[in-house]
């Protein structure tokens, strides 16, 4: 499976987390976003006109939107990732799988613009972030108070990975995340999981690791 | 760099940028650019008096001369930002908030109790505590309603009718 | 703020390989100005008061300047040196003192936090003593025989080492390091940070290296780059106080931040404070 990948995007990323989580091995190709703008260029708009990336390819299959390689990746490797298949979970997911893309537009506006100079009226950008954020955190409330620690169950779905990176990335756009204490937990649960890897502004959780004694000198 | 950004191992909290970690007390335990180092007394953070009590979390600025109100038969719920001032909430509440918060007769009937943390900047921090018989439906309930009271605070505000 | 000595200095406003005739809209110090190309393929600067500014073309940058810049821009030997891969990494935003993404350039301490498990990582945190110097003939601050553990020092190392470091301030707001570079022991690749200030507390950072490395495709040292300083932004955007502070006051150095206190003394003996602040708060 080759990923069209560029490490500063937080949909790219998507995929990267969801192939670590479910043990899947990518093949990646890295795409010279920015300064290059590779992803407008013959080659990359032969693959997908809408000259976007991520690109999943894996034999004749290409794949160009970030929830349908998750759903790949996991009815590939880790089934368990896409649902018990139980009526109000399987609601959830499709329902957080499309509220993904007001994310993208919000908060992954905002990041842009704040980041790579994109255009956008970036007071909208934010406000509709915030708006978002607001309602990400209610879902997030209720399922505590139905005992889930994740957005459709008590366990991690590819609802949860298609949220998470921008959520994770809102400072970067200007947007913070202290008056979020739902949003908080969730991502340090996401962020604790087996396999879990980063991306650039999200930190390592260091208090996973002991407290290190080394003697002066030694280095 | 807000040491909130930071991290805790065992009792010391530590700062994202350099690692340098802090005691209970405020006092620097370890710097760990230089591990033989033992830091100097004049390295710390400053420290606020913490309680915890009926499931509540509370900070006091200087030094407290009470211990915090108890809260009887409530449980917390959850905690939101809104972007007024604690007038505007109280306009929406229809309620003035006293020593332990602000008791808003929901649309549903149910009564949610309401603290109040002013945040500088516009802001209020919003802590819903509820009846701790209240069922799973009540409480979904009134997460859903203090969203709305929020909307509402937040208009009063945007329209400038908050007092 | 036209006071500050800052104002006849050098910064960089766009990549020459990124210009067209329909130029770019930035801003240097405060004011609005425009980098095009002209058409004779030279780049041309303007400020929004129709003032056409002076213009040179090095590094892969365009440099422009608000003032009356005294003398050329700060000299790269190893720019020109056979066989480097010279890498354009593009700009980055970050809402900081220009001042301050420099100094956090200069910082080793941070590595293990920050870049953990590439640059830097527990419990190899020990800053060991370097040597830092005001180099009054050349005029630029300089950090040497700076030595860190690193576990990934570059895309092209395959396992831990430790780097030694050279750092230079050669102008207030660029900074060159030089670094052991593992494809070719003697010889140092050149990564460098070139900051354009639009505001006080606002910045383009144009990284740019200079690289032995002949086997590593062109976009994986520019994402290695990118994911290093996005790693930084959002510490910079977080820093207490947003402007640099010059003078003694909340902050404590050790002995691992010699180059950042040589550096903020020497901007302040030049008068260089646009995104500092000379008084502690």
């Amino acid at each position: 499976m080759k990923l069209y990948d560029y490490v500063l995007s937080p949909s790219c990323y998507k995929v990267r987390l969801m192939a670590a989580l479910a043990g899947v091995k990518l093949e990646t190709r890295p795409v010279d976003f920015h300064p290059g703008a590779e992803h407008r260029g013959t080659e990359l708009l032969a693959l997908n006109p809408a000259g976007s990336i991520p690109i999943l390819e894996d034999g004749d299959l290409i794949l160009t939107e970030s929830a349908a390689m998750l759903a790949y990746l996991a009815a590939r490797a880790a089934p368990e990732w896409l649902g018990s298949g139980a009526p109000e979970e399987a609601a959830r997911i499709q329902q957080w799988l499309s509220f993904a893309h007001r994310l993208t537009a919000s908060l992954g506006g905002a990041r842009l613009h704040e980041m790579l100079q994109r255009p956008g009226d970036i007071g909208a950008l934010q406000a509709q972030g915030i708006a978002a954020l607001r309602e990400l955190e209610a879902g997030l409330v209720e399922q505590r108070l139905r005992g889930m620690r994740f957005l459709a169950s008590d366990q991690p779905t590819v609802a949860d990975i298609a949220c998470f990176p921008y959520v994770a990335l809102a400072p970067d756009g200007g947007i913070p995340l202290d008056p979020y204490p739902a949003i908080r937990l969730w991502s340090r649960a996401i962020r604790g999981l087996d396999n879990f890897i980063e991306m650039p502004g999200i930190h390592r959780l260091h208090e996973l690791k002991p407290e290190p004694h080394v003697e002066p000198g030694e280095v | 760099m807000r040491l909130s950004h930071g991290f805790v191992r065992g009792e010391a909290l530590s700062c994202i940028y350099h690692g340098w970690s802090y005691a209970r007390s405020g006092n620097c335990l370890r710097i760990p650019a230089h591990p033989g180092l033992t830091p100097p007394e004049t390295i710390r953070v400053g420290t606020h008096a913490v309680e915890e009590s009926d499931g509540v979390i509370w900070v006091a600025v200087g030094v407290p001369t009470a211990q915090p109100p108890r809260l009887e038969g409530v449980v917390p719920l959850r905690s939101l930002t809104a972007h007024t001032g604690v007038a505007a909430v109280e306009a929406a509440a229809g309620a003035k908030a006293g020593a332990v918060g602000l008791v808003w007769q929901a649309q549903d009937a149910q009564q949610i109790r309401l603290l109040l943390a002013p945040q500088g900047d516009e802001q209020t921090l919003i802590h819903v505590l509820l009846d701790h018989n209240s069922s799973l439906s009540q409480r979904i309930g009134a997460s859903r309603a203090v969203e709305r009271l929020r909307r509402a605070a937040e208009d009063l505000q945007t329209k400038g009718i908050a007092p | 703020m036209m006071q500050d000595a800052m104002i006849d200095e050098w910064y960089p406003v766009g990549l020459f390989s990124q210009l067209d005739v329909k130029g770019r809209k930035t801003a240097l110090m405060g004011e609005p100005i425009e980098v095009a190309l002209d058409a004779e393929r030279r780049a041309r600067v303007t400020c929004g008061d129709g003032r056409t500014l002076p213009v040179c073309v090095r590094y892969g940058h365009v440099w422009s300047s608000l003032g009356k810049p005294q003398k050329d821009l700060f000299a790269i030997p190893e720019a020109d040196q056979p066989g480097r891969r010279l890498v354009d990494v593009g700009a980055i935003r970050v809402r900081c003192s220009p001042l301050r993404a420099v100094e956090n350039f200069l910082d080793i301490a941070h590595f293990p936090f920050v870049h953990t498990d590439i640059l830097g990582a527990e419990p190899h945190t020990e800053v060991q003593d370097y040597k830092v110097e005001i180099r009054q003939k050349e005029d630029e601050v300089w950090a040497t025989q700076v030595k860190f553990y690193q576990p990934k020092a570059a895309k092209s190392a395959s396992g831990g080492i430790t780097t030694e470091y050279m750092y230079r301030v050669p102008a207030p707001t660029c900074s060159v390091l030089y670094k052991t570079c593992p494809p070719r022991p003697g010889e140092w690749d050149v990564i460098t940070l070139f900051v354009q200030p639009l505001a006080e507390d606002l910045c383009d950072v144009w990284p740019w290296m200079a690289l032995f490395d002949d086997v590593t495709p062109m976009t994986d040292l520019i994402h290695f780059q990118q994911t290093i300083f996005l790693q930084d932004r959002s510490i910079l955007e977080n820093q207490i106080p947003r402007l640099l502070p010059l003078d003694p006051g909340m902050e404590i150095p050790t002995r691992a931040d010699l180059t950042s206190v040589a550096y903020r003394r020497w901007l302040k003996r030049h008068n260089y404070t646009y995104g500092a602040q000379l008084v502690a708060q």
